[in-house]
């Protein structure tokens, strides 16, 4: 570690990584919309040319979910890395400026997290075995959930960077 | 006659994982567990470990923050014993015979971490009420 903060800054080293952390979590979130929006509004055969929100939810959502997984565990471990800098280097000052709520809906949104990790090989397995109609029920209502979880967890995260990011 | 795309369509061959009746028992298992093991850990402060971000020292279990040495983490000792708890609880349910295991409440995989979700916020209430 000492080898790289010769050539950049602590703060410098931190702010890549949060923005690597937000990329993944933008690809995380991007491919759970589409997949949540293919369960819960599934396309059905068309008779007039798809627009925009028809193309947007027609994506095969079962070729998402290892991606998904994937992504979800590697945002959530560089999340987890962040978080020790974080609550030094940002709770402590936040704290004493008075930003409790965000702080409460950021330690919200570490639950959500690790709640949405305990969930994944449930979720994996049910889209695996898309074709088994004992699964399509759950298997919407967990996707549904895991995209509210990320919208959640994406939308907190941004707002706390706001209140103060690294740098 | 309208048809949804998502079934219909041809996928890849399922993974021998994915085919596996046993990983499906497991992963469901752990579903439900998970957010279980996780809320009792938090109220009742049962995380594997707690991590002390200013020194980097790591105690087994859960230990105050020490005077002088910035504050305590307990979230990685909590994820830590929901993993453990929950992989448990997955190996277990496949020890269980097919009729019980077939028989899991699926949809408690979903509404679990939804039920969860209140009690964790209102064990946030210091922040809320400040």
């Amino acid at each position: 570690m000492d080898i790289i903060f010769d050539y950049i800054s602590v703060g410098t080293f931190w702010t890549i990584l949060l923005i690597v952390h937000s990329l993944l979590a933008v690809a995380t979130l991007g491919a759970l919309t589409h997949q949540a929006m293919s369960v819960a509004m599934p396309v059905r055969q068309a008779t007039a040319p798809a627009g925009f929100v028809t193309r947007f939810r027609s994506v095969y959502g079962a070729g998402y979910a290892t991606a998904i997984c994937l992504l979800w565990v590697l945002t959530f471990i560089l999340g987890a890395w962040i978080y020790t800098k974080y609550r030094i280097a940002i709770r402590i000052p936040l704290e004493r400026t008075g930003y409790w709520k965000t702080l409460g809906f950021f330690e919200l949104k570490e639950h959500v997290a690790a709640l949405g990790l305990g969930v994944l090989p449930a979720y994996w397995y049910f889209w695996k075995n898309a074709k088994n109609p004992k699964y399509n029920h759950v298997r919407k209502w967990l996707t549904i959930l895991l995209a509210a979880m990320c919208w959640f967890a994406f939308l907190v995260g941004h707002v706390l960077n706001n209140s103060r990011g690294f740098a | 006659m309208t048809t949804v795309a998502e079934p219909t369509r041809s996928g890849a061959k399922a993974s021998s994982l994915a085919a596996s009746e046993a990983f499906g028992t497991f992963a469901v298992a752990f579903a439900i567990a998970a957010p279980i093991i996780y809320v009792v850990s938090e109220l009742a402060s049962l995380p594997l470990f707690t991590y002390h971000p200013g020194t980097g020292r790591i105690d087994l279990g859960w230990t105050a923050a020490r005077p002088n040495e910035g504050p305590a983490m307990y979230w990685y000792g909590w994820i830590a014993t929901m993993l453990l708890g929950s992989a448990a609880a997955g190996a277990l349910a496949t020890l269980l015979p097919r009729r019980v295991s077939e028989n899991m409440p699926l949809f408690l995989t979903w509404l679990l971490p939804l039920l969860v979700l209140p009690i964790l916020a209102y064990a946030l209430m210091p922040f809320w009420t400040r």
